[in-house]
Order: structure tokens, then C-alpha cells, then sequence
């Protein structure tokens, strides 16, 4: 019983704060919601018996993304920008289809699957376990992930740097 | 137990939420963040489904997405500081230099 008061209570949390980041027109507000709603999923990684990731949720989502994210609108000055408004047909398609998704899928989900019980644990994951896995059978992917970072490293720092003729009329200013 | 359903409901439920973020909001960096709460619904539902069959793989799963996850917020905002710096806006319908 008390494990389904923490579901709902955090699963509301979840929802709530999500909503928020997607209708509050300050872009500041919708980071911190969503790392909200990003710490509530990490309890749900703990229901679910994966307290390695839940951690990683906490230390690399809520943690690392999302001051990066937070660090960007600042710096771009954006929660003072006000945002224009959508077209009422967009605004009104986009409600009405996702809201028919989430009803869709609501709907076939609680129809077929709420009475499939969860097995009693069979893996108690610990950050051992994925670490053999990681390092065994997934070693190919694992270092391919290990350079698709290096290489988002080498695009951010490409892409945020100002142009180089920007830069030299800086210096000059400078001088 | 709690059944499985209920956590393929609330990921549903997310999913849809950030599905409709991306589509009626402008600002490219709210679109973003919408996309990662599509990102932590697809792990809710690995993570639920790795309990349900007692299998490892789903947990890997997340945390390769995580890593990728990373990769492309990091990307992404470079391009959006990016077009800050060439248009002095982050709305999205701005961002038109490749139209045809």
C-alpha cells in the first residue's frame, strides 16, 4: 500500500510539474519544473528496482543537463524576452492531438496491460551488474557513446564560439 | 507490486505532454526541454518493461540514452546560442536560414 502512495503522490508531481514547463511562458520557471519532474522519475527508478540509474537521473539529468540548460537562458538573457504568440490552429491542433494521443493511449493501456502484475523481484541491479554488462557484452556500444561525446564536445564548442571576424573586431575594440 | 500498466500510463501521459510542448510552444529552448521529457518517458518505459521480464538490457538501454542525451542537449544549445548570436532570437520560426 505504501508503495502506491508514493506512485501517485510522485506520479502527480511528475505530471504537474511537466505541465508546467510546457504552459508557463518563463523559460526560467520551466527548467526548474522540469528538474522537478525530472526527480520525481528517479523515485519511479527506485520503484522499479534500478537505484543505479535513479542516481544517475538525479546526478547527470537533474544535475548536469539541466544547469546546463538553465546556464544558457541566462546567459542568452531569455526570461525577459517575451515569446510570440502561436497561430490559434497550431495551438488548437496541437493541444487536440496530443491530448487524443494521450486519451488513445491511455485508454488501450489501463484496457490491456493494468492487469499484468509486476513479477516479484528476480534482479536486484546494482551498479556492479551493469558495469559487467557495460564492459562484456555492450563494450562495442559503450565505446562508440565514448566518442559520440568527444565529438558533441568538439560541435558545441564549434558552434557557440563567435565568428572569427567577430572576434578580431573585439580585439581591435580592445586595443 | 504495483502493476506495470500504471507506469506505461504515466509515461504515456508525459510522452503526450511533451509531444504537445513541441508542438504550440516557439521558444526553441522550452521545445528542447520538451524533448527531454519525451527522452525520460521512452526510459520510464525501458526501465518498466526490464523489471517485467527480469532482463538487464533495458537498464543499459537507459543508460546509453542518458549518455546521448547529453551529447545532443549539449549540441542542440551551442546551435541555439548560435542562432542568438546571427538572429537575436531563439524563436524557432525564425531559424530560416536553409528555406527554400
Amino acid at each position: 500500500m505504501l508503495e502506491y502512495a508514493v506512485f501517485f503522490f510522485f506520479a502527480t508531481i511528475a505530471v504537474v510539474f511537466a505541465l508546467v514547463v510546457i504552459l508557463h511562458r518563463n523559460p526560467v520557471v520551466g527548467a526548474l519544473s522540469l528538474v522537478a519532474s525530472l526527480f520525481s522519475l528517479a523515485v519511479m527508478y527506485v520503484l522499479l528496482d534500478a537505484p543505479f540509474l535513479a542516481a544517475l537521473q538525479v546526478i547527470i539529468y537533474a544535475g548536469a543537463i539541466m544547469v546546463l540548460f538553465l546556464f544558457v537562458i541566462m546567459l542568452l538573457n531569455l526570461q525577459h524576452a517575451p515569446e510570440p504568440t502561436t497561430r490559434p490552429i497550431q495551438q488548437f491542433l496541437g493541444y487536440f492531438t496530443s491530448a487524443a494521443f494521450a486519451a488513445a493511449m491511455v485508454y488501450y493501456l489501463s484496457k490491456y496491460a493494468l492487469m499484468t502484475a509486476m513479477p516479484e523481484s528476480r534482479f536486484t541491479s546494482s551498479a556492479r551488474m551493469i558495469g559487467e554488462r557495460l564492459f562484456e557484452t555492450y563494450i562495442f556500444p559503450f565505446e562508440m557513446v565514448s566518442i559520440l561525446l568527444l565529438a558533441a564536445i568538439v560541435g558545441a564548442l564549434l558552434l557557440s564560439g563567435r565568428p572569427v571576424g567577430h572576434r578580431a573586431r573585439i580585439g581591435e575594440e580592445m586595443k | 507490486m504495483i502493476p506495470i500498466g500504471w507506469f506505461l500510463i504515466l509515461s504515456a501521459i508525459l510522452f503526450a505532454i511533451g509531444v504537445c510542448g513541441v508542438l504550440t510552444r516557439k521558444n526553441g529552448i522550452t521545445i528542447f526541454m520538451s524533448i527531454e521529457l519525451m527522452i525520460n518517458a521512452v526510459n520510464l518505459t525501458f526501465l518498466a518493461y526490464a523489471k517485467q521480464f527480469g532482463q538487464m538490457h533495458g537498464q543499459i538501454f537507459v543508460f546509453f540514452i542518458m549518455a546521448i542525451a547529453a551529447a545532443e542537449a549539449a549540441v542542440g544549445l551551442a546551435i541555439f546560442i548560435s542562432l542568438y548570436h546571427h538572429r537575436e532570437t531563439i524563436d524557432v520560426d525564425e531559424a530560416n536560414l536553409m528555406h527554400w
